[in-house]
């Protein structure tokens, strides 16, 4: 484990939105609670994943994290540096150093700029190159960096493949030289093709250039190639966060559990053979989440004491390896069995 | 870096070049649009070219074809005929185009001007700046079109420029909300959020991002609306609240005045009203052409 | 595979065409043929642009009639179904042949209650009105897995989840008992979690009904749970056929052995890097040309680009459109 101070440390973030009413004026009558309470810390260079299903606030998070969206509680620090009550220049500052690469390719660029001009955007706005000179020379760098050639600046993205596309904002995250990068869903709008070839750009630049990332997706196969750390979320709330290979070899909460048997594998034998642990109803509502532990109306593992009633903290089971669950240990040793 | 080799090779070019050249391409190949924009364009030939292209003055008044019943048709020296002063129809024709032209243009640009200045402003802004130009605005909607026109012909008495004033206020609302909601939608878009997360600064934002992807309904809106500041022009002109002038030879006022000759010479009231409907047609024509052109979900 | 009976649908040599005006035509489908046997499963896998949607689309008779041609023959119980008049398939469609579509959002008519789309269907074709037909209606619903049936019936799409608005699809999709379903992309939309479930009402549905199950999907882990035969689509030509266990055991098209490569996998260790296919979906060469996958091929030879390559049986269970596939020893695990 790594002794240095984490790079990204996120304590207690909430992100509630509120719900309104009202013809002339609005009236708040209840919130959609996104982010309920979520607390983790990303090291220099490390890769970590937030997993979970739609709803569960994991998008949110990162936007949050950047300021994209207003946290309503809880903390935010990058590199020392409190994020949440940041403002004018050193927010500017911060955003240098904090970027994001969007889901959609087809949405997250201009379409009536030029690639070169979607490239020196965050050059001028930072001042990291002046002149037209500097500022093309640099463009070419950065198109070179994602695999894509030079005339590739002056065409529109209309012009390109989705995974084009993605490179290119790859490179738009890529200008301002950032410490972290927030993927949101880097590659589930791409065929399944060039998925790879993405995945496989974004770890080379990884190395390239030092890049810490949180990867934030719903493709628990993806996050785990890419991910050393694995954070579950559900309802605005982490489940169980553990390192990569351990999450998948030995998940501990019952909905990490019910998620990975739930994920097809491309092998009809192991699919025959698998027993599915087949969640029962739909996701409960942001806006009013189960009391007590939030996966309890669902969880085939449900106790009838502290369930209902008990939040569950997250809390280490092993060595880098924590879980919110109030059973996990037995769920652990096969002492209780899916209901 | 043999990935570059391979994604250089795949870079396929279907279409090179801007969107404002692939919605120029598509508009070139749009039949209507080209029959359109060829109505437009002898519209503004003869608004612009009246003097030289009209054989008389269209105020020149030669009373003795006229007698009681009738009016002299077409004929070699006087292609339209004569109308029920005596006055060369095709002349007026020719001329009344210029008054169309400069009611519409003018009004729909001070109209629209403003109108889109509200709009990006409430856009730009939001919170109560927005909420309080909103309610403005629907104040402004409220109010009939005809009723505050007659209500400003009454203060500012019969003339052009009442009516064009009275065209232009109607339209502020409507390319005030018009942009104000193109605005609104683009910046939900991904790559407005995606240059916030850049850092590039509220007002850039409006400027260089979310008004340059709002202007095109915007555009697709005046070429509609110049169509129907002509009919509205034409359509006050015809109530009689254009200019007090009685020898204004305006397609609207030609229409009011000809209405008792429309059984025995309809001619009168038919080519005022053909030359409206053509120049109408022709914006119509070309909007609807630049509307399908414009649109992002038809590309690709 | 061995033929028994007639087949319940059999294409042959389906070409879809999309014409645009200005601009170079769209060949979407590009002699596609197949068979479906009665109360078989059979899975089309393949990326966006390959054709299978477009080809379940022509099957229906559901492409716009203006700016596309379909060539070929569909023969659906022995009778042509190209060409027909749309009385005439409408009469065939939801009773005999039922579709399930990628979105509920968009296929679900928002303005009308669930019950009332379900009961349209009973009262087209099963001539079943009023207090019957919402009987009917409810009882489709909890077969679905949906509880509180008579209430759901009152409520509309928007109010819903993703996965509750699939089930109405299916519902609406197996009022009728058709011999054969398509599914187009069922689960896309869904998450994964709930996309378990529906995959597996899906197979319990089509076990019950003895109906045939046609699933189209570019989700690799989806078809290998489901289907018996599988076919795999590039550039709207098949290039790939076997049954479910051969063809992921033994994949032989280098682009269906590069597919497979290429997707990071939770039952194996973690790997440096994945191995993507080279180039984009767009890099294809017509068929007319040479064999449309030749530019992204690691096992291109000079040939790839005389003609095409045929659809040819390879003696070990495969049906294959290439001259230079994986080598059975070197496919083997």
């Amino acid at each position: 484990m790594n002794s240095s101070p984490p790079l990204l440390s996120v304590q207690g973030l909430e992100v509630h939105f509120p719900i309104t009413s009202g013809v002339l004026l609005d009236r708040r009558v209840g919130e959609v609670r996104a982010v309920d309470g979520v607390d983790f810390s990303v090291s220099r260079g490390e890769t970590l994943g937030l997993v979970g299903e739609s709803g569960c606030g994991k998008s949110t998070t990162g936007k949050a994290i950047l300021r994209l969206v207003e946290p309503t509680a809880g903390s935010v620090v990058f590199d020392g540096v409190d994020v949440v009550g940041a403002s004018g220049r050193g927010l500017r500052s911060l955003r240098r150093r904090m970027q994001m690469i969007f889901q959609d390719p087809y949405s997250s660029l201009d379409p009536r700029q030029s690639v070169s001009s979607i490239l020196a955007e965050p050059l001028r706005t930072h001042g990291l190159a002046d002149g037209r000179s500097a500022i093309e020379a640099e463009v070419r760098r950065l198109l070179d960096a994602v695999g894509l050639p030079a005339s590739a600046g002056g065409r529109y993205p209309h012009e390109f493949s989705g995974g084009q596309r993605q490179r290119i904002g790859i490179a738009r995250a890529l200008a301002s030289q950032p410490d972290l990068i927030v993927a949101d869903e880097p590659v589930s709008a791409l065929d399944v093709s060039i998925q790879a070839q993405v995945v496989n750009l974004l770890e080379e630049l990884q190395k390239e250039f030092g890049l810490t990332y949180l990867v934030v997706a719903h493709d628990l196969a993806v996050v785990r190639h890419m991910s050393d750390r694995v954070a579950v979320m559900y309802l605005g709330r982490l489940v169980e966060v553990a390192p990569s290979d351990a999450l998948y070899a030995r998940p501990l909460h019952p909905y990490t559990i019910a998620l990975l048997s739930a994920i097809p594998i491309p092998d009809p034998v192991l699919e025959d053979r698998r027993s599915r642990i087949l969640l029962s109803g739909d996701l409960p509502s942001p806006a009013a989440p189960p009391p007590g532990c939030r996966f309890h109306t669902r969880c085939p593992f449900r106790q009838a004491t502290r369930c209902h009633d008990e939040v569950p903290a997250l809390r280490a089971l092993h060595e880098g390896h924590t879980v919110a669950c109030h059973y996990a240990e037995e769920i652990e040793a096969g002492s209780i069995l899916a209901g | 870096m043999s990935l570059a080799a391979a994604e250089a090779a795949a870079l396929v070019v279907e279409e090179g070049g801007s969107l404002r050249r692939d919605a120029w391409q598509r508009l070139r190949r749009n039949p209507s649009a080209i029959m359109g924009a060829a109505l437009i364009v002898v519209f503004v030939a003869v608004a612009v070219l009246a003097p030289v292209l009209a054989p008389y003055s269209p105020r020149a008044a030669d009373l003795s074809g006229i007698r009681p019943g009738f009016v002299p048709g077409p004929s070699a020296a006087h292609w339209l005929g004569l109308d029920q002063q005596g006055r060369d129809e095709l002349s007026r024709i020719l001329y009344g185009a210029r008054y169309s032209l400069l009611i519409g243009v003018v009004s729909l640009g001070l109209g629209a001007s403003v109108g889109m200045l509200l709009g990006a402003l409430a856009g730009a802004f939001g919170g109560w700046v927005d909420n309080l130009l909103m309610r403005l605005m629907d104040v402004m909607l409220a109010i009939p079109g005809l009723l505050f026109a007659i209500a400003v012909a009454a203060v500012l008495g019969r003339k052009l420029s009442s009516v064009m004033i009275a065209i232009a206020v109607v339209n502020v609302p409507i390319f005030a909300r018009l942009l104000r909601s193109s605005m609104l939608s683009q910046r939900e878009s991904d790559y407005v959020v995606a240059a916030r997360s850049i850092g590039v600064s509220r007002w850039r934002i409006v400027v260089n991002h979310i008004l340059p992807n709002a202007v095109a309904p915007v555009i697709v809106q005046a070429t509609l609306a110049l169509a129907t500041a002509i009919i509205d022009a034409a359509g006050l002109a015809f109530l009689g609240l254009g200019s007090a002038d009685p020898g204004t030879p305006e397609w609207g006022r030609m229409l009011a005045e000809t209405q008792r000759y429309l059984q025995s010479s309809p001619q009168l009231a038919i080519f005022p009203g053909l030359a409206i409907v053509l120049s109408v047609v022709g914006f119509n024509l070309l909007g609807e052409a630049l509307r399908e052109a414009l649109d992002p979900k038809l590309r690709r | 595979m061995t033929v028994s009976a007639a087949p319940l649908l059999e294409v042959s040599d389906l070409r879809v065409v999309f014409r645009r005006r200005g601009r170079a035509d769209v060949v979407a489908v590009d002699g596609v043929s197949l068979t479906v046997e009665a109360s078989s499963t059979v899975g089309i896998v393949g990326e966006s642009g390959c054709g299978k949607s477009v080809t379940s689309l022509a099957v229906l008779g559901l492409l716009p009639r203006r700016g596309v041609e379909v060539t070929g023959s569909v023969r659906f119980r022995g009778e042509e179904l190209l060409g027909r008049s749309e009385s005439a398939l409408a009469a065939i469609r939801g009773r005999e042949l039922a579709m399930v579509f990628q979105d509920p959002m968009t296929s679900l008519n928002p303005v009308l209650t669930i019950g009332r789309q379900i009961t349209e269907v009973l009262e087209r074709h099963k001539s079943l009105a009023g207090a019957d037909a919402r009987a009917e209606a409810a009882r489709l619903l909890s077969a679905v897995g949906i509880s509180d049936g008579v209430r759901r019936l009152r409520q509309y799409p928007h109010q819903l989840s993703g996965g509750m608005r699939q089930r109405v699809m299916i519902a609406i999709a197996l009022a009728c008992q058709p011999v054969m379903l398509i599914a187009d992309e069922p689960t896309t939309a869904l998450d994964v979690t709930i996309q378990a479930q529906i995959l597996e009402l899906l197979r319990r549905l089509v076990i019950d009904s003895s109906s045939a199950l046609v699933l189209i999907t570019h989700d690799l882990g989806v078809i290998a749970g489901t289907a018996e035969v599988v076919h795999v689509m590039y550039a709207g030509r098949i290039v790939e056929s076997a049954s479910r266990r051969e063809l992921f055991a033994r994949p032989r098209h280098p682009y269906t052995a590069g597919l497979l490569a290429s997707v990071p996998r939770l039952d194996q260790p973690r790997s440096d890097a994945l191995h993507p296919i080279a180039g984009s979906p767009r890099d294809t060469l017509p068929w007319s040309s040479g064999c449309a996958f030749a530019p992204r091929c690691p096992r291109r030879l000079a040939e790839c680009t005389d003609g095409a390559p045929a659809l040819v049986a390879d003696g070990f269970g495969h049906e294959l459109r290439c001259i230079n596939p994986v080598p059975v020893e070197v496919a083997s695990p």
